[in-house]
C-alpha cells in the first residue's frame, strides 16, 4: 500500500524566553493509505504537536511532512485552508461545536468553506448524521446533548466531506469508557467502509489497540513504532466493511418497502369502510417504524 | 465561502448578542438621526429663505439707488447716501462680469382716476418694458408683458394693494375709500407740483389699461407702480407742453435722470461680487440677499450644532461598533480557530467581521432613517414656536407661516445616510477585522 503520509526529520521548537524545548524532535515515520494509526505516549511527550504539524496548523522548525505529494510545511495560508477543505478532517478532544448552530449547522459547516450548495450541503449532513446515529437530533444545541452525542456530531463533521485522512487528538478525552468505546468503534467502522486513514492521539494504550500501527512517542521522539496489521489485513477489513454496509442499505430499502406496503394496505382498509380500526392501526405501524429507524441508526 | 452563506453566518452571528448589538446599533442610529436631522433642516430651511426671498423680489438683481440705504455685511442698515447715477454709470456697470441687464428708473408722479372719481397719487417707475422679466416682475393677474408698445392706450402694472387701498373720492365728506376693481376704467395724469403750469392749458387724462401684480403679501411689488419707457416719454412731451415755458427745460432734464438703476446679475452667486465691483466704481447698491445674510447666519450656526453633534454621535457609535468587535473577536477567538481548522480562507474570516460591523453600521442607518423621517415631520407639524425662540431675529419673516416646511428630506439623503453608516461601520470594524485574521488556529486544538 501507498504511503500517505510520511514525516522526515521533523523538528518543533518552542522558545521560552532563553530556554528552547524541543516538543517534536527528529522524527521520521510514515503511514499507509487506510490505515488506522495511532500516536501514543504520556502527557506532554508532544504528540499534538506532532498532530498539529502534520495539519499545518504549527509550523515546523525543520523537516518535511508529505501529504499526497504534497509537503505541507512548505503550503501558504490559503493552499493550507484549501488542502484542508480537499483532505483533512479533524475531531477535536472538547468537540468545538460551534454553540449557537445545531447539529446539522454544525455539520454543514465544513461544507459551507467547500462552497458546497445548501441543498447537497443539508443531504450531505442529514445522511452523515444518521449514520452517526443522530437522525432524531438533528435540529438539537450542542447544549441540549451529552458528551458523547456532541462527539458523534463533531465525528459526523469531520467525516461529512469524506475527507481521505481524519486526525483526531485524544477525541475520547472528555468521554466516560461506555461512550469511549462506542465513539472509538464509530471512528473505526467508519475509517474502514470509506477507506480513510486515521491519525489518532491518544495516551490510553487501550484505545491505542484500535490501530493498525502504534508510534509511540516520548520526549518529542518516537521509541518505537509497532506494526499491527499487514496490507492484506486492512484491505480485508475494509472490504467485510463495506460488504456490512451494502447488506445494510438493502436492509433499510426493504424496510422502507415494507412500510410503505403496509400504509397502502392501511389505506385501502380505510376505504374500504373500517375507518376506526384502520387509524388505530395507521398509528401502530408508524410507531412500530420510528423505533425501527432508531435501531437501525444505533447499529451502523 | 458562498456570498449567501456569509450573509447568513453574519446575521447569525449578530443575533447571538442581541442586546449588545442592539446598543452598538442605537449609537449608529442616534448618529444617523442627528446628521440626516442636520441635513434636512439645513435644505428646509435654505429652501424656505429662497422661496421667501423671491417672493419679495428678485434674488439676481442689485439696485443702485439715488438715495441709497448703506447696509453693513451683517444686513443692518447703518446709513444712506445720496449718489449722482446717470447713463455713463450704466455703461460701466453693464461693462462689469456677470452682469446681464441694466437698466435705469425714472421716477415719475401721475395721479390716477378710477371711474372718473376716485383718485390717488403717486410715484411711477418708469423703464422699459422689454426688461421687465430679466428682472423677475411677478405673473400678472390679467394681461401680459409681452404685448406691442401702444401710445394710443398705454398700460401701467399695478400692485395689489394699490388697488386695494389708495384711492379715495376727494370730493366726498369723508375722503371714501374705494377698491377699485381691474375692470373699472382708469385715467392717468401727469403732475408735478415743482413746475408752473401755463395757465392757458390743461394736463390731459389719457386712458389706460391696467395689469395687476400677482404677487406676495411681502413683495415689493404689491406696493409700486411701472410703466414701459417709451410709452410713458410719449406722454411726458405732451405734458412738458402744458407747462409754463420757464420750467419745461428743468422738467425734460428730469426726465432723464434716474432715481435707480437695476442691474440684473446672471446668477445668484454673484451678487456679491457685482456689488464690490459697483462699490469699487464709488456707488453704494443694495440686493434682497443683503438682508438674508443674518438669518442664513443664525441657521448656518443651528445646522453646525447639529452636525457637531452628529459627527460626535457618530464618532463614537464607530468606536463602539469597533470595541462591540474586538469583544466579539475575543469571544470567538476558539471559534474562529476551528473554522480555520475546518478550511475556512484568512479572507473569508475578514470578509465576515467586516460585513457584520457593516451591518451593525446599515441596520442603525435605516432605522435612523426611519425615525428621521418621522422627527422630520413632527419637526414641521409643530417646529414653528421652536424655530422662532432660536431665530430671534425678525429677519425670519413669513418662515411660520402656515405650511412652512423646516425639514426637507431628499431623496438622495436616505441614499447617502444609510451608506455613510455603513461605511462608518466598515471602516471601524477593519482593524478588529485584521485582528480576527491573526487568530491561529492552534486555538481551536487548545483544551481549557
Ligand atoms: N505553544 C507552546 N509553547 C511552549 N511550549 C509548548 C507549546 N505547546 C506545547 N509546548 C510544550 O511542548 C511539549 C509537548 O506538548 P504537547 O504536544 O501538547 O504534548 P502532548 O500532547 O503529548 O501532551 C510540552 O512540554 C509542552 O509544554
Ligand atoms: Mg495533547
Amino acid at each position: 500500500m501507498n504511503n500517505i503520509i510520511e514525516v522526515k526529520d521533523l523538528k518543533k521548537v518552542y522558545h521560552m524566553g532563553k530556554e528552547k524545548i524541543y516538543a517534536v524532535n527528529g522524527v521520521n515515520f510514515t503511514i499507509r493509505e487506510g490505515e488506522f494509526c495511532c500516536l501514543l505516549g504520556t502527557s506532554g511527550s508532544g504528540k499534538s504537536t506532532l498532530l498539529n504539524l502534520m495539519a499545518g496548523i504549527e509550523k515546523a522548525s525543520k523537516g518535511s511532512i508529505i501529504i499526497k505529494g504534497e509537503d505541507v510545511v512548505k503550503l501558504n495560508e490559503t493552499k493550507l485552508a484549501k488542502f484542508r477543505q480537499n483532505y483533512l478532517g479533524f475531531v477535536f478532544q472538547a468537540y468545538n461545536l460551534i454553540g449557537s448552530m445545531n447539529a446539522l449547522e454544525n455539520v454543514e459547516f465544513p461544507l459551507i468553506f467547500k462552497r458546497v450548495p445548501a441543498g447537497k450541503r443539508k443531504k450531505m449532513a442529514i445522511r452523515m448524521l444518521k449514520r452517526v446515529g443522530l437522525g432524531e437530533r438533528l435540529y438539537h444545541k450542542p447544549k441540549e446533548m451529552s458528551g458523547g452525542q456532541q462527539q458523534r456530531v463533531g465525528i459526523a463533521r469531520a467525516f461529512v466531506a469524506n475527507p481521505q485522512i481524519v486526525f483526531a487528538d485524544e477525541p475520547t478525552g472528555n468521554l466516560d469508557t461506555k461512550t469511549t468505546m462506542e465513539v472509538m468503534d464509530l471512528i473505526h467502522d467508519l475509517a474502514r467502509r470509506n477507506k480513510q486513514t486515521i491519525v489518532m492521539v491518544t495516551h490510553d494504550p487501550r484505545l491505542a489497540e484500535y490501530g493498525d500501527k502504534i508510534i509511540r512517542v516520548s520526549d518529542g521522539k518516537i521509541v518505537d513504532v509497532e506494526v499491527r496489521k499487514t496490507d492484506e489485513e486492512i484491505l480485508n477489513e475494509q472490504m467485510e466493511a463495506s460488504r456490512r454496509a451494502e447488506i445494510e442499505k438493502m436492509e433499510k430499502i426493504e424496510k422502507a418497502k415494507e412500510a410503505k406496503r403496509r400504509k397502502e394496505e392501511a389505506k385501502a382498509l380505510k376505504a374500504a369502510g373500517h375507518k376506526k380500526e384502520a387509524k388505530t392501526e395507521n398509528t401502530e405501524d408508524k410507531k412500530e417504524n420510528e423505533q425501527d429507524e432508531q435501531k437501525t441508526d444505533e447499529t451502523v | 465561502m458562498k456570498m449567501i452563506d456569509m450573509l447568513k453566518l453574519g446575521l447569525r452571528n449578530l443575533g447571538r448578542r442581541k442586546a449588545r448589538t442592539a446598543l452598538t446599533v442605537m449609537g449608529v442610529v442616534i448618529g444617523t438621526i442627528s446628521i440626516v436631522i442636520m441635513i434636512s433642516i439645513g435644505i428646509g430651511m435654505n429652501e424656505n429663505y429662497t422661496k421667501q426671498v423671491m417672493q419679495l423680489g428678485s434674488l439676481n438683481t442689485i439696485t443702485v439707488g439715488k438715495y441709497q440705504d448703506v447696509i453693513d455685511s451683517d444686513g443692518n442698515y447703518v446709513d444712506y447716501k445720496e449718489q449722482q447715477i446717470n447713463d455713463a454709470l450704466i455703461e460701466q456697470i453693464k461693462a462689469l462680469d456677470h452682469v446681464k441687464v441694466v437698466s435705469g428708473v425714472v421716477e415719475g408722479n401721475v395721479q390716477l382716476t378710477a371711474r372718473g372719481k376716485y383718485q390717488s397719487n403717486m410715484s411711477l417707475y418708469v423703464m422699459d418694458k422689454s426688461t421687465f422679466e430679466d428682472f423677475d416682475f411677478p405673473p400678472l393677474a390679467n394681461g401680459s408683458y409681452n404685448e406691442e408698445v401702444n401710445f394710443k392706450k398705454p398700460t401701467i402694472f399695478v400692485g395689489p394693494n394699490i388697488l386695494k387701498y389708495y384711492f379715495y373720492n376727494p370730493k366726498s365728506r369723508n375722503y371714501d375709500q374705494y377698491e377699485v376693481q381691474p375692470t373699472d376704467p382708469v385715467t392717468l395724469t401727469i403732475q408735478n407740483w415743482e413746475y408752473q403750469q401755463d395757465p392757458k392749458k390743461k394736463a390731459r387724462k389719457y386712458p389706460v389699461n391696467m395689469y395687476v401684480f400677482d404677487c406676495d403679501e411681502n413683495s415689493e411689488y404689491n406696493y409700486n407702480t411701472y410703466m414701459d419707457k417709451s410709452e410713458y416719454e410719449r406722454l411726458y412731451h405732451e405734458y412738458l407742453k402744458t407747462l409754463n415755458v420757464k420750467d419745461r427745460k428743468k422738467a425734460e432734464k428730469k426726465m432723464r435722470e434716474y432715481n435707480n438703476i437695476k442691474v440684473c446679475v446672471d446668477n445668484v452667486k454673484y451678487i456679491d461680487e457685482v456689488q464690490e465691483k459697483i462699490k469699487e466704481l464709488g456707488f453704494y447698491s443694495s440686493s434682497l440677499t443683503q438682508y438674508t445674510k443674518s438669518s442664513q447666519e443664525t441657521s448656518k450656526m443651528l445646522q453646525m450644532v447639529l452636525g457637531g453633534v452628529g459627527a460626535v454621535a457618530m464618532l463614537v457609535s464607530a468606536i463602539s461598533i469597533a470595541n462591540t468587535m474586538v469583544m466579539s473577536i475575543y469571544e470567538r477567538t476558539k471559534e474562529i480557530g476551528v473554522m480555520k481548522v475546518l478550511g475556512c480562507y484568512v479572507r473569508d474570516v475578514k470578509r465576515l467581521f467586516l460585513f457584520e460591523a457593516a451591518m451593525i453600521g446599515l441596520i442603525g442607518g435605516i432605522i435612523g432613517i426611519i425615525i428621521s423621517y418621522i422627527m422630520s415631520f413632527f419637526i414641521n407639524k409643530f417646529g414653528g414656536k421652536l424655530f422662532e425662540a432660536i431665530m430671534s431675529t425678525g429677519s425670519l419673516w413669513g418662515m411660520t407661516g402656515e405650511g412652512a416646511k423646516f425639514s426637507i428630506i431628499p431623496l438622495w439623503l436616505p441614499v447617502a445616510a444609510a451608506g455613510f453608516a455603513m461605511l462608518v461601520g466598515v471602516v471601524s470594524g477593519f482593524a478588529p477585522a485584521n485582528k480576527a485574521t491573526k487568530i491561529s488556529a492552534i486555538e481551536a486544538m487548545r483544551n481549557e
